[in-house]
């Protein structure tokens, strides 16, 4: 312990005793430590941004859509497109076992228009099971029910940005609107959700039941989506059968020929996750490619710094010192050099990642795991490349040593 | 008197390709704890070469050498590594002190390397100690360069007194000293032999030589005299 003291004071000086010398050694360590802590930082940000939008999603969600997949070359009908029906909904309803909340979707366009002013929005219509499936708050207000769906009753739910651009400070619980001719009712407030993944405002949106949309509004009876969540994530698969089946029967189609296909959004955004995660995994090992290219830059040094210092060397040997000592001494200075370099690294990075985050708007997340991970790598580097140094250091023949001009 | 340094036909052949260089042939010489030996001799006759074997920094090719009883012609290095820790102190020519290092730490080195004895004091008072027994404890934080080439010489004796030795070599330690400065070298050697230290040195002037008790005199890598100082 006091032997290590002793080599960690005498390591210290010698470091510093070179400061132009150590800097430039250690730059390679500070930028390597810094590369990797910010790509993982950077990845980990973006993968969080991806799960985000899982979550904003709900995570059992499954999305029926009109037309079949394109996946066997085979263009459909332009009926296809209009093969959804509300009756396809009870009968989801009804047969499928895995499902726990199944929502037709229609979705008009118009202007939304109250207090003076005109705002052209999205209107969807659904059943209450959306509010369920989406994962959807109330700031203010209530969703409306399940009586409101069989009675096409003119209320509706609004998001947070129609409330604030035309209603302003006032709350717009139980002011009327009108959307194209027809007069409605808020009856809810959505809470904010913010931008979606692709940059959309998920706020500025009008949700009123599906037969309001359908018979005062769009006028016609096909649904643009079925939208349904599965009982838990680990039966998604079992649902998507079943919702295939069901549908198929309803729809009378015969072998593959599907006029409608059921997406699995978080597949799709799984596939996201690991892209984005296989490119975080290249970029950081680009990084500790330069982590790696410090350390030979530590090894060069630490062996000219062992030519340098032979005479040093013999002396020591001289004075009793043993092979072992004269290693531990110069491994001990390269782990030195590299954990400061880490430890700088580590503030590059810090630093680094509050700049992307302030002017890219770059997500960044910065655990103590990656940080601690670096820091044990860039000591690493300093004992795998300070080894060879070290080890001729201590072979020296102390009388040649000695003898060294 | 017991023996602190036993060798018996002891030879150092250095081998450069072809040819080999008799350093030391068959070299018998026995030296008693407390004595005070100079050894004389042309440059190149292999004075070095048997200090450096008594020293235990090199080994020699053949014999036998004991050192305090103990043999040590085949040990291994980190054996003979602990034994100069322990045993002998090392004075040089070139005072071989580390630059830019006070006088203070270059006088503790040796503390960290010794393992198998441990002494009571500690490392800094130890090292305080020896610089005043070589009259440099005003001289404590001064570094090499700020020293004379005197000052500087009684730094390294205070380096090899450090671990309390039993053995103090020297080679050629007034080489690079005026005869003053050489003069007070050679009273701290008197003194720490009359503390029972016995030293060793090598030495190619007659009147240094004189303030040993036995001078020995190497021709080509034999012990051609031995013979005791008359004072
Ligand atoms: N490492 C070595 N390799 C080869 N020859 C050496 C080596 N060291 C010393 N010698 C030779 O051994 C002989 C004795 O050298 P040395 O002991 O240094 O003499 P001295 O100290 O008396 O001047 C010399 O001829 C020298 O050239
Ligand atoms: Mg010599």
């Amino acid at each position: 312990m006091k032997f290590l003291l002793t080599t960690l004071r005498t390591a210290l000086r010698n470091i510093l005793r070179n400061r132009m010398r150590t800097l430039l050694t250690m730059l390679g360590i500070i930028i390597g430590v810094a590369a990797v802590i910010i790509m993982v930082s950077v990845g980990k940000g973006a993968e969080a941004d991806i799960n985000q939008r899982i979550g904003a999603l709900g995570s059992n969600v499954l999305m029926v859509r009109p037309g079949g997949s394109s996946s066997h070359g085979v263009r459909l009908g332009a009926d296809s497109w209009q093969s959804l029906k509300l009756k396809d909904i009870d009968a989801l309803k009804k047969h499928c076992t895995q499902i726990a909340a199944v929502s037709g979707l229609v979705r008009a366009n118009g202007q939304f228009v109250a207090n003076g002013t005109n705002w052209p929005t999205n209107m969807e219509g659904a059943n209450v099971e959306y509010f369920e499936i989406r994962q959807l708050k109330l700031s203010s207000g209530s969703f409306f029910t399940e009586r409101d769906v069989r009675t096409s009753r003119k209320v509706a739910v609004i998001g947070a940005t129609i409330a604030q651009e035309v209603f302003g400070d006032s709350d717009p619980v139980g002011q009327q609107f009108r959307f194209g001719k027809q007069p409605m009712t808020v009856v809810g407030v959505l809470a904010s959700r913010g931008q979606s993944g692709m940059g959309g405002d998920q706020d500025d949106i009008v949700i009123a039941p599906i037969t309001t949309v359908f018979f005062r509004i769009a006028g016609d009876s096909h649904l643009n989506q079925i939208i349904a969540s599965a009982n838990s994530r680990e039966v998604m698969a079992a649902a998507q059968e079943e919702m295939t089946t069901v549908l198929r029967k309803e729809h009378k189609v015969r072998g593959e020929n599907d006029d409608f296909s059921i997406r699995n959004q978080s597949d799709i955004l799984e596939a996201a996750t690991s892209m984005s995660r296989t490119l975080t995994m290249l970029l950081s090992a680009i990084a500790a490619v330069s982590l790696l290219v410090g350390g030979i830059g530590i090894m060069n040094i630490m062996l000219v710094s062992v030519t340098e210092r032979t005479r040093e060397i013999g002396i020591r040997m001289a004075l009793g010192a043993r092979g072992i000592d004269i290693l531990l001494q110069f491994l001990i200075e390269a782990v030195v050099l590299c954990s400061l370099g880490g430890l700088a690294g580590i503030a590059l990075a810090l630093s680094a990642c509050k700049v992307l985050e302030q002017t890219v708007g770059m997500n960044t997340i910065l655990d103590i795991t990656t940080i601690l991970f670096a820091f044990g790598f860039s000591a690493m580097v300093g004992v795998f490349f300070g080894f060879y140094p070290a080890r001729k250091a201590a072979g020296l023949n102390p009388i040649d040593a000695l003898r060294y001009e | 008197m017991s023996s602190i340094i036993q060798m018996h036909r002891l030879s150092k052949v250095y081998s450069l390709g072809e040819s080999q260089v008799h350093a030391l042939r068959s070299v018998d010489l026995t030296i008693h704890q407390g004595e005070f030996v100079a050894i004389m001799g042309p440059s190149g006759s292999g004075k070095s070469t048997l200090m450096n074997i008594i020293g235990c920094l090199d080994q020699p090719t053949a014999g036998e050498y004991h050192l305090q009883g103990q043999r040590v012609d085949r040990m291994r290095r980190s054996e003979l590594a602990d034994i100069r820790a322990a045993t002998i102190g090392f004075v040089f020519q070139g005072f071989n002190l580390l630059s830019r290092t006070s006088a203070l730490e270059n006088v503790e080195i040796p503390t960290q390397y010794l393992r198998r004895r441990k002494l009571t004091e500690s490392p800094r008072s130890r090292a305080i100690e020896a610089l005043q027994r070589v009259g440099l404890q005003d001289r404590m934080h001064h570094v090499p360069s700020q020293l004379s080439g005197g000052q500087q010489q009684r730094v390294a004796i205070a380096r090899s007194l450090v671990n309390q030795p039993s053995l103090l070599l020297a080679d050629e330690p007034t080489g690079n000293l005026d005869s003053t400065t050489s003069e007070e070298i050679m009273d701290v050697f008197h003194n720490l032999n009359a503390q029972g230290i016995t030293v060793v040195m090598v030495t190619h002037e007659q009147d240094i030589a004189q303030h040993a008790k036995r001078i020995l005199v190497v021709r080509d890598g034999i012990i051609v005299s031995d013979t005791a100082v008359v004072k």
